[in-house]
């Protein structure tokens, strides 16, 4: 007998149920336009060409392919563009398109000229909604308790920073980009900054643990149940503490090979921290639970 | 107006029939169900309770899935009636996420092709599904078609204990707000602020 409330997948039972749709690609997209406009605003603080091109190459493609081949009518797509009054969908869509018209133009524009100025302004604010809306759409729907909170947008703001940081590290030790700023600054900026994404995680997953009973639920699936492994080992180990350790002893001392390797493990943990908190995502029970 | 219903859980039998009869009704593909009766148990043997909870579309007044929709294809009619255009639809699920109550589906490609049965579709399958599309988001519509035509809702004609009750909310003299008035009819996940329009009374 039920003592309390299960865990339902298609059977008609009332209780927690998971959110399936938002998985693989969406966890893609979402990953590609945080390390895309990261890059591109670390680019644009360190005075990086080729490294805002990689960011903007990296949303065009990365976010914007892993979109179209989600959505179930993709020659459609134009009409997402539709309602960004109400819509995070459509606000991100917008601010992608004036981040890629922008962020173009910048580009080819004479350096230090007013047309650079302006649009790097103008591109700069669109990649900063880029790489946070993720964290609006999810935070601004109350159907999944583990996202309904303002901190979702604080870690995709700070997970971005770190993937724009660590792959702006990669492009310079592999002699893709020069910048105007010294190696350790960028190096300093990425402990900070992996520090930071630790401790916002560690708040973010306590809030839960002090959270409805959907979101407690969420919590014990990525903390103790089916999902468990990949988050301490992924997520949470290659993602966060390797990294971390990797650059604090080793980081650009070691060459090339070193900071390829943070570079990956980063990636790696980003991508499945952010799929794993889409795949644990649980419903509440449409009644709430039924007592005696 | 503002068209709702009224769920009376002491008389739903957990039989089905409103399921069926929707499906019977819409003529929707193998996995699409707008409603369909949840079971819950609570205690322990020999002390058991067992409660069944029919669910569909709650066409909310303050609709998440019509806040989130990036194209429009989701709106609400004056009558409260939320209905999905599949012509514009782009199958991005911000919806089906958004929906606190999870009665949305998405109707993924190849689901109009074989039917219930297999190889080919049945005369009924052929008659029912051109007016579905694959790659979009379905949902309950309250059986629009019949609403307009003065008649209430499929499983709403079919139930055989009278569970589900349709009508106006906005009258205080229809059947519904006297039930709900009655007998404290409340709504679910009433904390989320959706402001359904489907109630539930015990």
């Amino acid at each position: 007998m039920a003592k309390t409330t299960p865990l339902v997948g298609k059977e008609f039972v009332s209780g927690f149920r998971l959110q399936t749709e938002w998985a693989t690609l969406i966890a893609a997209a979402f990953f590609f336009g945080k390390i895309g406009s990261g890059l591109f605003l670390m680019s644009l603080f360190i005075n990086s060409w080729v490294g805002a091109l990689v960011g903007l190459l990296i949303v065009l493609i990365g976010k914007g392919g892993a979109h179209l081949l989600y959505l179930g009518r993709p020659e459609r797509f134009w009409r997402g563009l539709t309602k960004p009054g109400t819509s995070w969908v459509a606000r991100g869509f917008w601010a992608m398109m004036i981040m890629m018209v922008s962020g173009t133009i910048y580009l080819f524009s004479p350096i230090g000229s007013t047309a650079s100025s302006v649009f790097a302004v103008i591109a700069g604010i669109s990649a900063f909604v880029v790489a946070i809306y993720d964290g609006f759409l999810m935070n601004s729907s109350p159907s999944i308790p583990l996202w309904n909170t303002a901190m979702m947008p604080v870690l995709c703001l700070f997970y971005s920073l770190l993937g724009g940081t660590t792959l702006t590290l990669f492009l310079i030790e592999f002699g893709f980009a020069e910048v105007a700023v010294e190696t350790i600054f960028l190096s300093n900026m990425e402990i900070v900054l992996l520090l930071t994404n630790l401790i916002i995680m560690i708040l973010y997953l306590l809030s839960m643990a002090n959270a409805t009973a959907a979101a407690k639920e969420s919590l014990r699936l990525l903390v103790r149940g089916t999902f468990a492994l990949p988050f301490y080992v992924l997520a949470l180990g290659i993602g966060l503490v390797f990294t971390l350790l990797m650059s604090y002893f080793v980081g650009t001392h070691g060459g090339a090979g070193v900071v390829g390797l943070i570079t990956a493990a980063d990636l790696v943990g980003h991508y499945f921290l952010f799929y794993l908190l889409l795949r644990v995502g649980v419903y509440k029970p449409v009644l709430g639970q039924l007592t005696m | 107006m503002h068209l709702g219903m009224v769920i009376d859980l002491k008389r739903c039998v957990g039989c089905q029939a409103c399921t069926i009869a929707c499906k019977a009704e819409n003529g929707t593909p193998p996995e699409v169900l707008f409603t369909k009766v949840l079971e819950q148990v609570a205690g322990e043997y020999p002390i058991v309770k067992k409660k069944f909870i029919p669910i569909l579309c709650n066409h909310c007044d303050d609709a998440p899935c019509v806040r989130v929709c990036p194209t429009g294809a989701t709106t609400k009619r004056e009558d409260g009636i939320v209905l999905v255009d599949h012509k514009k639809c782009i199958g991005c699920r911000a919806c089906y996420v958004a929906c606190p109550y999870k009665n949305r589906i998405f109707l993924k490609r190849g689901s109009l092709k074989n039917g219930y049965f297999g190889k080919e579709l049945t005369p009924f399958e052929k008659v029912k599904y051109p007016k579905w599309q694959e790659g979009v988001v379905l949902k309950c519509t309250f059986c629009v078609e019949r609403v307009d035509q003065g008649l209430d809702p499929s499983c709403v004609q079919t139930c055989p204990a009278d569970a589900r009750i349709f009508g106006d909310l906005s009258n205080p003299e229809s059947k519904v707000s006297r039930l709900i008035r009655q007998r404290g009819g409340f709504q679910p996940l009433s904390e989320d602020n959706t402001e359904p329009s489907v109630y539930y009374i015990e």
